[in-house]
């Protein structure tokens, strides 16, 4: 069981019959209209219900609930800490105290001010830990370190410019306070319910709502002094910090909009020709290519980036074939009209009998890589649609 | 999780103390930061060789080729520290081989891949317990590999894939405070190695695949030089140690006869350098098509090691070919 629990797609492993799989996989891939088992429309998510501030001992927290049952808690706790700085920090440090001794009359506060500015966009990507629990899985199986992996990635990876409500360096840059203290962020991920569906979405939506509730206590002393914090929780300041709305038509202006937000990563599987967002677990199990794609929104860019692409084993790979009646024994005599196999490529004996299901072999083309991403980062598309949704949820 | 079984090492080495009166100049420490001397689409060599471990019943080992600066800092050493360091891995194959009577039965090959850094292959040491980043390129090896692999040729039997690294990239260049740009950009070019590497080894192995995967990496680099702004371009093949800032990087796993892509990792906020520039050449389809040239350049080599190896089980006598 090892070697099964190894794989990161191997609890997806579905128990379906490969008659059903075929049947899955033949309305899925219906050109232009694919036709999901629930109903939904290519693009649509599963309702879901969230709400967030559910943990006290926590600086920041969210539930969320899928319909079909999962559910997911996340807590951030933020923590101060020593900053390790490097040869390089270091002898530049020690050449900007000597040039300041060496003029302590004239500019040795700008001096100083300067050097304030050109180290406080930059963080580290290490202080911000995420560790996921789902149930039935040790904390060392791949499935949980590969998820946290994939979820961490973006949350450091984004950068973003100042300005009003604006965070310098992104989240790293957010979680600096000084030259030698910064913050360190633990994201700890509990889902409560078994893993029926890849989990991803799910993790990810709940993440973004935490971090977003998120509140920092406020700083009260100055430049390189130790840290020293308000203690009243009512003067903290939000980790992604907010602006009152300005033009934003469709939520209305007393709910205070963010300039950044944390990322999302969004779940896309392709069938055929389609592109199938939020899969649910029967979807994932007949799909030919999954793509784990992180987005985020960003006012002085004014559309969707992308941060990171991870492919995503499809679990349709590790299913059991149906066999063609012309090559069952049990029907080999049989009169039937014989099926017509269609070799699709002669050089592995790859053939496709209509209504058998083959586990799906290769990788996916890169004209349906690049529609996926299309889709996702468009104006109006499915990403815009997400975050406008996930604003909406009242926080804090 | 922490190892406890065993009286671990330090994790990091000690730098040798450097002396100021032994400097000429305060730039000195500056001016050995490695520059790439290759063009923005001239890839690294490869030394692939299969067979190299017997009791396997495939195995390769590959090895990427110095940069100059660490090629001259071999020969004529200046310092004790080397200034950058060239991916080394072997990698071995154990199977098909029938599944233990314990496990549940299977219609196709179950995959295990293991990727293990030696502890001396960085420069910070690795424990013996693989840690998160080593369980995560395990799975990303595993991705590219199975969409390759036709696994229900092969019921009921398990194949293992065991790669030991032994010379890691660096993430940044040694001298940098670990903020400049502190993603693990390393591990991209390793699972690029690891990819074309395993892929050897399953032919060697005799396994019969869709097609040979390699791996490629490209990035977009944001360089500053002296007095000038600072100018993003897209590179193939990056050693991170050569660059002051990546500003995104990806890896491919593809299949060049099929025209396909069966791993995909692309992380990075590009967005400030195209913005500005409104370039569409630094995009993300840019950098995976970057990605995918890096793995046909990889390919090459893979398949002359596959019919080198080719020709070794058949009994033709070897390098005669040109």
């Amino acid at each position: 069981m090892a070697a099964q629990r190894q794989a990161s797609s191997a609890s997806q492993t579905p128990h379906l019959s490969p008659a059903e799989l075929s049947y899955l996989y033949t309305s899925l891939s219906l050109p232009g209209t694919p036709i999901r088992p629930d109903g939904r429309s290519p693009t649509q998510f599963r309702p879901l219900a969230a709400e967030t501030d559910i943990l006290p001992g926590t600086n920041g927290s969210a539930r969320v609930g899928f319909a079909d049952g999962t559910q997911a808690i996340v807590g951030v706790k933020a923590e101060v800490e020593r900053t390790a700085l490097g040869i390089q920090a270091l002898s530049t440090a020690e050449q900007q105290d000597y040039a300041a001794a060496g003029n302590d009359d004239r500019g040795g506060g700008n001096n100083g001010g300067s050097k304030q500015g050109s180290v406080s966009g930059s963080g580290q990507g290490s202080w911000v830990q995420m560790a996921i629990e789902i149930p039935g899985f040790r904390d060392d199986d791949a499935l949980p370190v590969f998820l946290a992996e994939m979820m961490r990635e973006p949350l450091v990876e984004s950068v973003s410019g100042g300005g009003e409500g604006g965070m310098v360096g992104g989240l790293k840059g957010r979680l600096v306070i000084n030259r030698r203290w910064h913050w360190r962020l633990y994201i700890d991920v509990l889902l409560l319910s078994q893993p029926l569906s890849y989990p991803l979405p799910l993790l990810s939506l709940t993440t973004h709502l935490a971090l977003l509730a998120t509140k920092l206590p406020k700083l009260k002393s100055k430049g390189e002094e130790d840290p020293f914090f308000d203690d009243d929780w009512n003067a903290a300041e939000y980790l992604y910090p907010r602006v009152k709305s300005t033009k934003h038509s469709s939520i209305p202006g007393s709910i205070s909009v963010h300039k950044v937000r944390p990322p999302v990563t969004l779940l896309v599987v392709s069938v055929a020709e389609n592109i199938i967002f939020d899969p649910s677990r029967e979807e994932i199990a007949v799909a030919d290519a999954v793509l784990a794609i992180s987005v985020t929104y960003d006012t002085d860019f004014d559309r969707l980036k992308l941060l990171s692409i991870r492919t995503i084993d499809p679990p349709s790979r590790l299913t059991q074939p149906g066999v063609p009646n012309s090559e069952n024994v049990a029907t080999l005599g049989s009169t039937t009209a014989a099926e017509e196999s269609v070799i699709v490529n002669p050089s592995t004996g790859e053939e496709e009998v209509p209504g058998v299901w083959r586990p799906r072999r290769g990788g996916v083309k890169r004209a349906t890589i690049a529609k996926m991403i299309k889709m996702v980062l468009e104006k109006g598309g499915v990403g815009e649609e997400v975050l406008d949704g996930l604003e909406g949820v009242e926080v804090g | 999780m922490t190892d406890r079984r065993r009286i671990n090492g330090p994790p990091g080495g000690t730098r040798p103390p450097i002396f100021a009166s032994s400097l000429e100049s305060t730039s000195d420490i500056v001016a050995e930061r490695p520059q790439r001397q290759r063009q923005p689409n001239e890839l690294r060599k490869i030394f692939l060789k299969t067979g190299l471990i017997p009791s396997a019943s495939g195995s390769s080992y590959l090895e990427f080729e110095p940069s100059t600066s660490l090629s001259a800092a071999r020969s004529k050493p200046k310092s004790v520290i080397p200034p950058s360091s060239s991916l080394k891995l072997a990698c071995t194959v154990h199977g098909p081989k029938p599944l233990p009577r314990s496990a549940t039965f299977s219609p196709n090959l179950v995959l295990t891949t293991h990727v293990k850094y030696a502890p001396f292959a960085g420069r910070r040491r690795k424990g013996h317990v693989r840690d998160a980043s080593e369980r995560d390129l395990g799975v990303h090896l595993e991705t590219a590999l199975r969409g390759a692999i036709v696994a229900e040729r092969w019921p009921k039997s398990g194949l293992d894939i065991t790669i030991t690294i032994l010379e890691a990239e660096d993430d940044r260049w040694w001298g940098d405070a670990p903020d400049s740009h502190d993603a693990a950009w390393g591990m991209m070019n390793v699972l690029a190695g690891c990819i074309t590497a395993a892929s050897a080894a399953i032919s060697d192995a005799r396994i019969d695949c869709l097609d040979l995967v390699a791996g490629g990496v490209a990035a977009v680099v944001a360089d500053e030089t002296a007095g000038r702004e600072t100018t993003s371009q897209l590179m193939l093949d990056t050693d991170p140690a050569d660059h002051r800032s990546i500003l995104s990087a990806c890896v491919v796993a593809y299949m060049p006869a099929r025209d396909e892509i069966t791993e995909l990792w692309l992380k990075g906020d590009n967005s400030k350098s195209s913005v500005g520039t409104d370039n569409r050449g630094l995009g993300h389809e840019a950098l995976i098509d970057g990605a995918v040239d890096a793995a046909r350049g990889a390919h090459s080599v893979l398949a002359e090691a596959v019919r080198e190896s080719a020709q070794r089980f058949a009994g033709l006598p070897s390098g005669d070919f040109t």
